[in-house]
């Protein structure tokens, strides 16, 4: 393809393409490429620690690398690899499937992959910092703070800081494909109508918009703990006395609470992109649609929203109470039932059709088969009796694994689905075949034996010799399992070279968008604009749409793709709507869509130098200080460059968009982004409730909250920020009325009232640090208890938010003044979102830390 | 909605965030604390709703846009409830 047609994307042979690429297929490679790389890193720390479970005891990797080992497997896996294997083919098969030529913000999605990738080096760069993080992935308090993490815990800190860039890329990432798959769908396409598998990554991003928020809410708040010096998670430990929970008796369960109510939906989150490959693969290779398909549908948004109400099914052994438990209980074992009828669904698929055994079809019927057994298993836990038994034992290890690692094995049939239509070349089907087997083999003799040896304590080295066998078979499968994943690369590999021209469609019977265009498919997708008015996939040419933007209607199309709605229904209810002001497909030659920038790269590179900076900044170290320093700098100029770049990403001129129809996609992706910050917040501000019923709801601030802090400074702020508010709405009158010095007028007043916001907390801040009392004579710090620590970080992730938005108002002030926004008040409007957003945060804060 | 609207809408705010200082001046956290939550938290979330529906014009966006926001404020609580309750 030529450079001109390309938009100034140099060739895919080309290093420098990979760096700038802004466009959803090539991010798509380049996350199944980095996930790969990260399942083998995890995977050769699995056969590391099996190693060392071929016999009792850590004689080969001694404790603390044993502890380190099992701790980094978990968390590469569960977020650097499978996830993102999946968002690979998201990223690539999504935008094809309901007939969009990229995602809604193209910069974002790189941003996204980029911050992925440099929290993973983050991960990397950790074990190079004296230990890693060593109490394993759930990262259960206290362990997982700086007092109880031997050596000066640098590398921990790296771990919970690389786990943070890894939540602000998932985060993008679902604000991404939410706005993408509300905004851009082919004209007819019902979401009910859109392919399983994009369907299935709907409604994980769903999950991931608010489970992930919750995770982010938990590591900042462990961040804090590790680098400000806040106790949320830390029992009182003074060096000479056994810890004691008696100050702070909410910190364990606290971190329990957060992370389970992210670790659920996990489960879900990684499960749902594979079940929705199982589905498009039964579908291809039985030549037979989805029986039940509503009910499928139906089962699996009715999981998305269960899965939020049973993660206390991992605290049974906790000190909760039994009424909550009995609940959780109840509704673990409700989660089970859609299930069930989805496996029943997939099976029938089966019985009905006529079965091609292809390699992708094996994977997927394999991963079918382990799913079953790993969900049995799961019910066992769901019963707190049982639970009581088999909790942290290798009951536990195996059925996780049976469902996680089915998951990845739907997974690797996606990868030989889709290998043909990205690469252009068939993989040999011989090769595939033994590898489905190797791998079959290989994944039940390592992960069986585990149920057998169930009574072997999780995550310790030491186990009775009577199971010693078991132990060795299951080490004996784990080389199996990943030799079998040799035969994968290899074949792969060596046909991108040798393998047989694919064609566009190698399958029989698969019928979604991406087979209706060439393997690989050009830069952006189709031939014109995709419409399924008709029923079938058809697309308008740049008469077509002019005339239908204009406002004459119309339904002509100018080249037929043949290709049905995977929903497989032609009647049409819903009104696709067009957008008048927008021009036509860029196929006209007028307007190219933007695909390269290398904004989103530096980004995340000035992120990764400041956050290891970050890891270090309490040793004082110069070089950590000054990592920290000169990477936030680069992060917030690159940002300021990303902002400063002309990068084009027009709306499609005709899509559908229920429910979102008269909703911008700016607009949209702020609401997005503004609900998942809700739960961020909400996580924060949940949290400072539960270590105060833990506490005493009472004696909190008879106990720990001195005198000095008073109302009024609080009532202050209240006072500036309402006003700050009314500011905006008053620049956006004042634009409307193409009023250039009110607008700037307005905008200044709110920075003004935002500076003072801050100096006002400021000053309040520094009194309370210097208070001298005899309740708290060294002052009243992040540091000296519970109530401090919740307030600061709380207030203080607050002050952080105005600071952002500062940022963008002076920003837009100065545009203001030179004459931007007269007319058009959208820029103000999306910025007043967020402004009031903030706003509101502080009307829930001012009466929780200051009044009550 | 004009300016005048908007006037309005601050005007409403600023005394309720006003009423919920005096409720505490007033003495009435000391002596009814849990009457006055209630009464300080009630304020909050009208206050709240105001913004949100008025500033942030979500009165007049389609509905899907306030189950969007209702959905996050939803699992916070949720998890806010929950989690209380099962150390209560």
């Amino acid at each position: 393809m030529s450079d001109a047609h390309d938009h100034g994307l140099p060739p895919k042979s080309s290093v420098s393409r990979w760096f700038l690429t802004t466009n959803h297929k090539d991010i798509g490679v380049l996350y199944l490429i980095t996930a790969l790389f990260f399942l083998v890193f995890g995977g050769l720390l699995a056969l590391l620690f099996r190693l060392e479970l071929i016999t009792p005891g850590a004689d080969l990797l001694g404790s603390l690398g044993y502890n380190q080992a099992v701790s980094t497997h978990g968390l590469l896996m569960v977020f650097w690899f499978i996830s993102p294997f999946a968002f690979g083919f998201a990223n690539y098969v999504v935008p094809l499937q309901i007939g969009a030529d990229d995602l809604a913000f193209p910069r974002l999605n790189a941003l996204s992959y980029w911050l992925y990738l440099f929290s993973g080096v983050l991960m990397g760069v950790s074990f190079f910092q004296g230990t890693t993080f060593a109490g394993g992935w759930t990262m259960y308090a206290p362990l997982n703070t700086p007092a109880y993490i031997p050596g000066e815990g640098l590398g921990a800190t790296s771990v919970v800081l690389a786990l943070i860039m890894f939540t602000a890329a998932v985060t993008l990432g679902s604000v991404n494909f939410l706005t993408t798959m509300y905004r851009m769908r082919a004209e007819g396409l019902r979401m009910r109508d859109i392919p399983i598998f994009s369907l299935s990554i709907n409604l994980t991003v769903w999950m991931m918009l608010f489970a992930f928020a919750a995770l982010l809410a938990a590591l900042m708040i462990l961040a804090s703990d590790h680098i400000l010096g806040t106790t949320y998670f830390q029992f009182a430990n003074d060096g000479s006395t056994l810890a004691t929970d008696a100050d702070n008796p909410g910190a364990s369960l606290l971190w329990a609470h957060l992370f389970w109510f992210f670790g659920h939906p996990e489960v879900y989150i990684v499960f749902f992109p594979a079940l929705g490959v199982m589905a498009e693969c039964f579908q291809t290779f039985t030549g037979r649609r989805l029986v039940g398909r509503k009910w499928f549908i139906i089962s699996m948004v009715l999981v998305a929203i269960q899965s939020f109400v049973v993660w206390m099914h991992h605290m049974f052994l906790t000190g909760i109470n039994l009424p909550i438990k009995t609940i959780f209980m109840a509704t673990t074992i409700g989660i089970s039932l859609p299930f069930d009828l989805m496996v029943f669904s997939l099976i029938y698929t089966m019985a009905k059709g006529r079965v091609r055994f292809t390699t992708p079809f094996l994977f997927s019927l394999g991963a079918l088969i382990l799913f079953i057994v790993g969900g049995i298993t799961g019910v066992f836990l769901g019963a707190i009796v049982l639970d009581y038994q088999f909790r942290g034992t290798y009951w536990v290890v195996a059925h996780f694994h049976y469902v996680m690692v089915s998951g990845a094995t739907a997974l690797f049939g996606g990868l030989y689905y889709w290998y043909p239509k990205i690469t252009g070349k068939m993989y040999d089907e011989t090769l595939g075949k033994i590898h489905f087997a190797v791998y079959f083999v290989g994944f039940n003799l390592l992960y069986f034996p585990m149920f057998v040896a169930w009574e072997t304590p999780r995550r310790v080295f030491e186990y009775s010799r009577d199971l010693q066998i078991w132990h060795s078979m299951a080490t004996v499968g784990g080389f199996i399992l990943g030799a079998s994943m040799l035969i994968m690369f290899y074949n792969l590999f060596v046909s991108l070279w040798r393998g047989e021209d694919a064609g566009d469609n190698p399958w029989d019977y698969a019928t979604t968008a991406e087979w209706a265009v060439s393997s690989p498919p050009p830069l952006e997708n189709f031939p014109g604009v995709p419409t399924y008015a008709d029923g079938s996939l058809s697309f308008m040419d740049d008469a077509e749409v002019a005339r239908r933007t204009s406002g004459s209607g119309g339904s002509g199309v100018a080249a037929d793709g043949g290709t049905a709605a995977d929903g497989g229904t032609a009647s049409v209810t819903t009104a696709a709507t067009a957008t008048p002001a927008s021009p036509a497909h860029e196929t006209a030659g007028e307007e190219h869509a933007s695909h390269a920038s290398f904004w989103p790269f530096l980004v995340s590179l000035g992120g990764f130098v400041a956050f290891l900076g970050l890891s270090g900044v309490r040793t004082g170290s110069v070089v950590y200080v000054s990592m920290a320093a000169v990477g936030g700098l680069a992060t917030f100029g690159a940002l300021f460059g990303m902002t400063r770049e002309p990068f084009h990403a027009p709306e499609m001129p005709i899509a559908e968009r229920w429910p979102f129809d008269s909703v911008e996609k700016m607009k949209l992706g702020m609401w997005t982004f503004l609900a998942s910050d809700i739960v961020l917040f909400g996580a924060f501000i949940g949290s400072y409730a539960f270590v105060r019923v833990a506490y005493g709801w009472s004696e909190w601030h008879h106990d720990l909250i001195p005198a000095e802090h008073v109302t009024m400074p609080g009532l202050i702020n209240t006072y500036l920020l309402l006003t700050s508010s009314f500011l905006v709405v008053l620049a956006m009158v004042a634009a409307e009325r193409e009023s250039k010095k009110g607008t700037t007028a307005a905008l200044a007043g709110t920075f003004a009232l935002g500076v003072g916001f801050l100096v006002n907390k400021g000053l309040e801040w520094q009194h309370l640090f210097h208070i001298h009392t005899e309740m708290f004579p060294n002052g009243w710090n992040l540091s000296t208890n519970i109530a401090s620590s919740t307030f600061y970080l709380t207030t203080g992730l607050h002050g952080a938010h105005v600071t952002i938005g500062l940022v963008i108002c002076a920003y837009m002030t100065y545009r203001a003044w030179n004459g931007a926004y007269q007319g058009d008040d959208r820029a103000i409007e999306y910025f007043g979102l967020y402004w009031h957003f903030v706003d509101i945060v502080w009307l829930f804060l001012f009466p929780l830390f200051y009044i009550l | 909605m004009d300016w005048k609207g908007y006037t309005v809408i601050y005007v409403v705010l600023f005394v309720f965030a006003t009423a919920q200082a005096v409720v505490e001046f007033a003495g009435l956290v000391d002596s009814a604390y849990w009457v006055a939550f209630g009464v300080i938290m009630v304020l909050s979330v009208v206050k709240a709703v105001g913004v949100a529906a008025y500033y942030q014009h979500l009165r007049w966006e389609p509905r899907s846009v306030t189950y969007l926001v209702l959905g996050g404020t939803v699992a916070a609580l949720a998890l806010t409830a929950a989690a209380a309750y099962s150390i209560v």
